[in-house]
């Protein structure tokens, strides 16, 4: 096999799993096509689920199925993927870096499309660094905080990482701009110029999100998301080469890689160009020895070498590559790291003590130590929510359970009958369950209180039974009472005032989402009565 | 769709502020017909009927009780002309299957598209500003379905769709209304019939609070007047009550079978007050019990009395 042919053959393969990726985030929403056949409504439960296997690139990951297994036990679905990838890394090497991983081919592209390095500058670039060591730090810190039962993989694991720069950044920042031209458009009161903006919205709602999308600390996602990538300035597959927990897991694996660089000193001219080309900075050059470990598998060295000094064969015995060089500092660190990371994280209490009241986890989340082993704070939850409100967390989960999925119930309810994030979630953190379950077991998610300052027929602003009217229980909790108020005026009226029976109460929000009183709205939800928390509890009777 | 309700589109507002001060200007402007109310409304005092569907044979077909029903006003020809763009407004607006009986019942829908289709529509759009998000409610009420079959378009509410207009109402002046509604030559109102905390009942003329987007939920602080404006705003070619299936506690979102009453009626009417007060009288409630319908027809929107219409039973 030439160098071009495997050169393109890794484009063709990175090509085909960064749109396979962006097929399937696009396809984690409501199924907008599906629409269930109502006559059946009157015999059978129907449940909306994915139609495609949308977390198909979890499953391939290894970091998610090892950090699920060491932390929670749970053996995710799929798992077997990730199995493969990981003895196909032993054989081969990091193939997944440079044939498969999206985030990769997005880094690549970045720093190969307009290099900001030349020359001599690139080649020095491309040498090995001792800041490659720093993901062998995070994997360690990972490994080991999982092992002590908090999961912190996803905050850096890159398929984690991209899936919810894209979801929670990219896309929605792109839909509230593709909404503002279409609004503006069909605004216009010409029209051809009218349709076009509708047929536009049509077509753009399902791909970026209906209305305005909004996600809290998404300008935090985004940003961390565009630093990354100007990193590829700075080295060529920075992320790659000196921060990706993955790619450290993989680079410890291919050490017994029999898939081989072989260099020829006579023939090599020291020209340089294989360094100069080099994404993983793996010393492919002349002099040192190559570092299987830190090799991508780009194959431009292969490709660029004018002397064909260079070749890639597979070598059955002995092994004799490179171990990775991981650095005992940056092991030790590591080790520092993994052990205070989750007691530091236990510190605020909201394990052991009382969880914040603003926590509230999406329908068939497990109990919250468990939540913490699981969740890869990916957003899959979130960006499959139909109605917005799960949100990446800022401070409610505490630092421990910084970016996991919370419900902003300002920002969207959750909808009786949907479990659709139960259904997408790859480790499950959030459980699938059924529309059925949900609504007979019940399950809750919290309780809503009614702010009798702010409430308008309770401070005595006339009548208003919205929260009653959305109230999607059977019977309803939040149910009404007659009143006879006296206005300023003297003259009285008789008003219905709301109360909530904390019985029936699911939490689901919709009540805080319609109050009229915007902001901070008279009736709202606390996390507290819960169905997966024993203690997080109101009533004695539950 | 909250994000209605809080943008009801403040650029266009800006681009033409002027305009939307006067109602017949901007109607001028976009060439729709608008009814300005006072020339809309002219109450047909002679021609006014109502059809009562009943299906009592067990197993009956919903979709023929409709069209039967429409066979005895006359036949759907009457209403829908050739070439023209009919809009229905069912109650989708919430996320639950139609055996739950807090949505018009999707057989009935299916069954008015197609008869509007066979007298010749070009276009019909099921247009309603729903409460649960859209798609929830297109893919659960079984709207999404129908649309595919019958080949209607169902429109996605969205804030594009949301136009100030002069609604020149008691108590809602300027309001975002939902554009399809007043875009269409023919309009076929669909409610179904449930018990309500606020308004007692909503039938035919609270239909109409799914017709606009801003702050509904304001509206519930006058909500009487608020729907009787709204009612004299839209004025539907005909007004079709599905009570198939009523719900008849918890309204009006319901979420058991326990609080469905299966009734196994229709209401055809051109009369929206004679529509609901016949309706009313499903529940076993009195018409002069219920705020709206009382105030609209104070305010001459038309009568309760049911001798006011022209009854026709049917029954299959």
């Amino acid at each position: 096999v030439k160098g071009k042919q495997l050169i393109w053959l890794r484009r063709i393969s990175q090509g085909f799993f960064l749109a396979l990726f962006l097929f399937l985030l696009v396809q984690t929403r409501f199924p907008g096509d599906i629409y269930l056949e109502y006559s059946l409504a009157f015999t059978t439960e129907q449940d909306i689920r994915v139609g495609y296997p949308v977390t198909f690139f979890f499953q391939l990951d290894p970091l998610v199925w090892l950090t699920s297994l060491l932390s929670g036990h749970v053996w995710i679905k799929g798992f077997l993927w990730a199995v493969g990838v990981l003895l196909l890394t032993l054989l081969l090497g990091r193939f997944f870096c440079g044939f498969v991983c999206p985030f990769g081919t997005i880094n690549h592209m970045a720093g190969v499309l307009r290099p900001v390095l030349r020359g001599k500058a690139m080649i020095d670039a491309n040498q090995k660094k001792g800041s490659q060591r720093i993901k062998y730090f995070l994997l360690v810190a990972i490994l080991l905080s999982a092992i002590l039962g908090l999961n912190i993989a996803g905050l850096l694991d890159p398929v984690s990482l991209f899936f919810r720069s894209l979801a929670l950044a990219v896309f929605p920042a792109l839909g509230n701009a593709i909404k503002d031209a279409c609004d503006v458009i069909a605004g216009i009161d010409i029209k051809p110029l009218n349709m076009l903006g509708y047929a536009a919205e049509e077509i753009a709602s399902p791909i970026f999100g209906y209305g305005y999308p909004s996600v809290a600390t998404g300008w935090f996602i985004g940003g961390l998301f565009l630093v990354i990538l100007f990193l590829n300035r700075i080295r060529p597959r920075f992320w790659c080469r000196s921060l990706c927990p993955l790619g450290a897991l993989l680079a410890v694996m291919s050490r017994f890689s029999i898939l081989r660089l072989e260099k020829d000193p006579d023939a090599c001219t020291d020209c340089q160009k294989c360094t100069l080309a080099c994404q993983g900075a793996a010393s492919p050059g002349p002099g040192v020895d190559w570092d299987s470990s830190e090799c991508l598998l780009c194959f431009n060295c292969f490709a660029k070498c004018p002397e064909d000094a260079i070749t890639f064969r597979f070598r059955w015995f002995p092994a004799q590559n490179r171990g990775p060089d991981m650095g005992r500092r940056a092991v030790l660190g590591g080790l520092l790291a993994g052990v205070s990371i989750p007691f530091l994280g236990r510190l605020d209490g909201q394990i052991h003590k009382v969880s914040d009241p603003r926590l509230i986890r999406p329908p068939g989340s497990v109990e919250e130590t468990e939540f913490l082993k699981l969740c890869q704070r990916c957003g899959l939850c979130m960006k499959v929510c139909p109605t917005n409100v799960i949100n990446p967390a800022l401070t409610e989960a505490g630092m421990a359970g910084f970016w996991t999925p919370t419900l902003i119930m300002t920002l969207g309810y959750c909808e009786y009958t949907c479990t659709l994030c139960g259904n997408v979630c790859p480790t499950g953190a959030i459980a699938e369950i059924s529309g059925k379950e949900k609504v007979e077991r019940p399950i809750r998610i919290g309780s809503a209180y009614l702010d009798r300052g702010r409430c308008l027929p309770w401070a005595g602003n006339g009548p208003c039974i919205v929260c009653e009217e959305h109230c999607p229980t059977s019977p309803k909790a939040i149910y009404l009472r007659p009143d006879v108020q006296t206005g300023e005026d003297g003259k009285t009226i008789t008003i219905q005032l709301p109360y909530v029976d904390l019985k029936r109460c699911v939490g689901c929000g919709i009540c805080e989402n319609k109050c009229p009183v915007k902001g901070r709205p008279a009736i709202r939800v606390i996390a507290a009565g819960e169905t997966r928390s024993v203690r997080n509890q109101i009533l004695l009777d539950i | 769709m909250e994000d209605i309700m809080d943008n009801p589109i403040t650029r266009r507002e800006a681009l033409k502020k002027g305009l939307c001060l006067s109602g017949s200007l901007v109607v001028a402007c976009t060439g729709w017909p608008v009814h300005t109310p006072s020339e809309a409304w002219a109450v047909e005092k002679n021609g006014g009927f109502l059809i009562d569907g009943v299906g009592q044979s067990p197993g009956y077909s919903v979709q023929e009780l409709t069209k039967r029903v429409f066979d005895a006003a006359g036949g759907m020809g009457k209403f829908v002309s050739k070439g023209d763009v009919v809009v229905v407004k069912p109650n989708i607006s919430w996320a639950r299957a139609p055996n739950l009986a807090a949505t018009t019942n999707p057989d009935v829908l299916e069954a008015v598209i197609n008869l509007a289709f066979d007298a010749g529509a070009k276009k019909i759009r099921i247009a309603d500003n729903t409460i649960h998000n859209a798609q929830s409610c297109f893919a659960l009420t079984g709207a999404g379905m129908v649309a595919k079959k019958t080949g209607a378009d169902l429109v996605h509410p969205r804030s594009s769709l949301m136009r100030d207009m002069k609604i020149q109402g008691r108590r809602l002046d300027v309001w975002p209304v939902f554009v399809p509604l007043v875009e269409a030559d023919k309009v076929i109102n669909l409610p179904v019939a449930k018990v309500h905390g606020l308004c007692e009942l909503t039938l035919g003329m609270k239909n109409w609070i799914g017709g606009v987007g801003g702050r509904r939920n304001a509206l519930h602080q006058d909500i009487h007047q608020s729907i009787v404006d709204l009612a004299r705003f839209f004025k539907p070619t005909v007004t079709l009550i599905d009570a198939i299936r009523i719900m008849v506690r918890n309204g009006p979102s319901g979420g058991s079978e326990a609080d469905v009453a299966v009734m196994n009626r229709l209401i055809l009417c051109n009369e929206p007050v004679a529509a609901d007060a016949f309706a009313a009288g499903l529940f076993q409630i009195s018409p002069e019990s219920v705020g709206h319908i009382v105030l609209a027809q104070k305010q001459g929107l038309g009568q309760f009395e049911l001798s006011t219409v022209t009854q026709t039973k049917v029954i299959l």
